[in-house]
């Protein structure tokens, strides 16, 4: 029986670049359908589709009928003015968030996980375009493209609103293209011989470069000569009823939009060539025997800690969040009593990594690990204490960065700083002990691209946590400006309270032996 | 005089498991005992798995009696996990741990003193020694079902449960896997065994126990379910 062609043989067709990227698409839309039908709550998610989209049109149209919105000529230091100034930063700052989120996780989130799709022949370029369709779907793209269309539609107002918002649309869409070119670019130079080396060396380099800008008082002088001016001169032209000049700021927006889809293939199909050099080193190194611990919460403690820190998304994630809003408080040289905002802000972030499906944490260790015999609050404690400690360390270090130029706080302000801090950890510990029984996903955390639960869930929880943790950061930064540093803990107190009481009834869940198997089969399955 | 009635270790009666509206286990009656080993057969879907998951301790019982080692699963859970030694069917590693912290965790939490030297034997006679400080993510999965068997069989539990040991593994691991089971046996441990593997499974076990849909259809000798006639049998109680 022959194996191989015969030397006389041609080889098989391979399909050109148009039909490559005709198939890339068509299996994309296949993907979406698959994954649409995994929904389990199919009502919900339409529902809260719905309402995203009726949101995101109140934000880029409401604004403009408020009330100086579009004052750009009724004298200066109006809002719509100090706004027009700050549009240029407030476009960069996209692409920048667009690029570390994409960076971050290693080409973005996958239609199709790695361990499911390796029997198929899912090419790079359908997973460079899934991963550009997934893009919206994490809050802190979402909330910024909120902020872009809401002061976009205050600063111009109502006149040929549709010209303004269609630039800061384009700009959306180009600028996420643009991060995923760039993600793909750092994931194909990451996976060479030293690639590793020379990533960390760049953005080391990009750190050191913002710490000079800064030292040196340039941040100011650099964020007016930012090219994004371009596109607040479209926007411009578009109420203005320039159109030509309007017209072409657009049709260059789409072509770059399109030029980078078409881009990020390139270095898409370079990066799947080579092999994931992160994942794999953490794999394949070898971890030295420690001393036994002298309690089983301990030795549980140590396991869970290993699951997390040896992780790459994990690890990587971390540093992002706790260094990147630290080095923006630090830029824009935070005040204590704004600072507030950032501990909910990083905690959320940080429990987006894992803490929201902690359980996975075991994938299908989960089955062994439950046949063990420790008590199933100790196994709870365990879990608890490496969230916690985890949540503290990313906003801690967060924190650390964005006081360097704070100077001392006064004793109210460092108390309702500290009271905010333990009131978010333990508001998002107890949300992500409570989801993590509710909703258990069974995922494998190897990859860098991985999440602990699909795209759509990642989104409501991000929501849910970014406005409990916001509100609560909000209190707190008004508790700072009063002189009674006794009122913050006061305050705390209720709030911790509440958090606690809502872990317990998690606790009690999880110790009822049919919650707990029904976890366990879902994550080991 | 009347010859004392031997217990078994494990007494299993009426056992129903139903996940919301599945019922993966339907009134399996099953006992199993000391110094003896016995095999689950079926086909997928039977509830062998499930059946040992429950054994375990890991799944609790919809209904049904369940006894292992003369304590009840459902109040005595913590007690039934320290007697069993369990190899699950999927995975059963903690993938960013290696399999030295696995060892490690179990002997803390299975109160042993002295454990290393045992646990060096067990990675040497497996052929994982050289793999003991590297992460179980990478590890191939043959190469996890044996170190699922070692960490079922490493604490000398009075009730070793092996669920697919011989699924991926390699004939020196087979081998392995055969020897624990037998020093188990000679210990005076009851072992379960769950495979698909039938020749295996009558090779390693003196009773072999056939579920079909969630129920147990028959229990019979390892012998009668040997060669071409126990095929032949096996093949009809599938059906």
């Amino acid at each position: 029986m022959p194996t191989a062609p015969f030397s006389t043989e041609l080889p098989a067709p391979q399909p050109g670049p148009v039909a490559a990227a005709r198939r890339a698409v068509a299996d994309v839309r296949h993907l979406l359908w698959f994954r649409s039908v995994a929904v389990r709550r199919r009502h919900v998610a339409a529902v809260a589709l719905g309402f995203f989209a009726l949101l995101t049109t109140a934000v880029a149209v409401g604004p403009a009928y408020l009330d100086g919105a579009g004052e750009l000529t009724a004298g200066a230091g109006s809002q719509a003015q100090e706004f027009l100034v700050v549009l240029p930063t407030l476009l960069a700052g996209l692409l920048v968030l667009a690029v570390v989120s994409s960076v971050s996780s290693g080409g973005g989130r996958e239609l199709l996980s790695r361990e499911h799709g390796l029997a198929y022949p899912v090419s790079p370029t359908t997973d460079h375009l899934g991963a550009l369709l997934l893009s919206p779907l994490n809050i802190a793209w979402m909330l910024q493209a909120w902020t872009l269309l809401g002061i976009a539609a205050y600063t111009f107002g109502p006149q040929n609103l549709w010209a303004v918002q269609l630039v800061s649309v384009l700009w959306v869409v180009a600028a996420t293209a643009i991060a995923q070119v760039v993600a793909w670019t750092v994931e194909a130079v990451r996976r060479r011989a030293h690639g590793i080396l020379v990533v960390r060396g760049l953005m080391l380099g990009a750190g050191a470069f913002v710490v000079l800008l800064m030292l040196t008082g340039n941040v100011t002088a650099v964020l007016d000569n930012i090219p994004t001016t371009s596109v607040l001169i479209g926007m411009l032209a578009g109420q203005e009823g320039q159109w030509l000049k309007f017209a072409a700021t657009a049709a260059t927006l789409l072509a770059v939009a399109l030029a980078a889809v078409v881009l990020g293939a390139v270095p898409a199909h370079l990066a799947a060539q080579r092999s994931p050099r992160d994942e794999l080193r953490a794999e394949s190194g070898v971890r030295p025997a420690r001393r036994d611990v002298g309690s089983d919460l301990m030795a549980l403690v140590r396991i869970d800690r290993g699951s997390i820190w040896r992780s790459v998304p994990m690890r990587r994630g971390l540093m992002v969040l706790a260094i990147g809003p630290g080095l923006v408080a630090l830029a824009g040289g935070l005040e204590w009593s704004t600072m507030t905002i950032l501990p909910g802000l990083v905690a959320s972030g940080a429990a987006l990594l894992f803490g929201v499906n902690v359980w996975c944490l075991d994938a299908r260790g989960t089955l062994w690990r439950e046949s063990l015999p420790a008590r199933a609050r100790t196994v709870f404690g365990a879990r608890v204490l490496v969230l916690t400690e985890w949540l503290l360390v990313a906003s801690g270090i967060t924190l650390v960065l964005a006081s360097l130029r704070a100077g001392l706080p006064a004793a109210h302000e460092l108390a309702a700083l500290l009271a905010t801090w333990l009131v978010v950890t333990v508001q998002v510990v107890s949300a992500s002990m409570r989801w993590s029984a509710k909703r258990p996903f069974s995922v494998d955390m190897r990859s860098a691209r991985a999440t602990p639960a699909p795209p759509v869930v990642m989104l409501g929880y991000s929501a849910r946590l970014a406005v409990a943790t916001t509100m609560t950061g909000l209190v707190f930064s008004g508790m700072a400006r009063l002189p009674y540093w006794s009122l913050s803990i006061a305050v705390a107190i209720p709030f911790v309270a509440w958090s606690l009481g809502r872990l317990l009834f998690a606790q009690q869940a999880w110790s009822n032996p049919f919650e707990r198997a029904r976890v366990v089969m879902t994550v080991a399955a | 005089m009347i010859a004392p009635e031997i217990q078994p270790v494990i007494d299993v009666r009426g056992l129903h498991v139903r996940f919301g509206e599945v019922e993966a286990v339907a009134g399996v009656d099953l006992q199993a005992y000391a110094g003896q080993a016995s095999a689950l057969l079926g086909r997928n879907g039977a509830g062998k798995s499930t059946t040992m998951r429950v054994i375990a301790g890991v799944v609790p019982p919809s209904a049904g009696y369940v006894f292992v080692a003369g304590l009840d699963i459902t109040r005595q859970t913590l007690g039934v996990k320290h007697a069993v030694g369990y190899c699950p069917d999927v995975g059963g590693l903690i993938p960013r741990a290696t399999p030295w912290e696995h060892l490690q965790l179990a002997a803390r939490l299975r109160r042993m003193n002295d454990w290393e030297d045992r646990a060096r034997d067990l990675l040497e006679r497996f052929e994982l020694g050289d793999v003991a400080h590297r992460v179980t993510a990478g590890f191939s999965h043959g190469m996890s079902r044996r170190l699922s068997v070692i960490l079922a069989a490493f604490h000398e539990p009075f009730v070793l449960l092996l669920d697919e040991p011989f699924d991926g593994v390699d004939p020196i691991g087979v081998e392995a896997t055969f020897d624990v089971i037998a020093d188990a046996r000679a210990r005076g441990a009851c072992v379960l065994v769950s495979t698909h593997l039938r020749e295996l499974a009558i090779e390693a076990c003196n009773t072999v126990l056939v579920l079909r849909g969630g129920e147990r259809v028959a229990t019979v000798t390892a012998g009668d379910m040997a060669g071409e006639e126990g095929a032949r049998a096996y093949r009809a109680l599938l059906d």
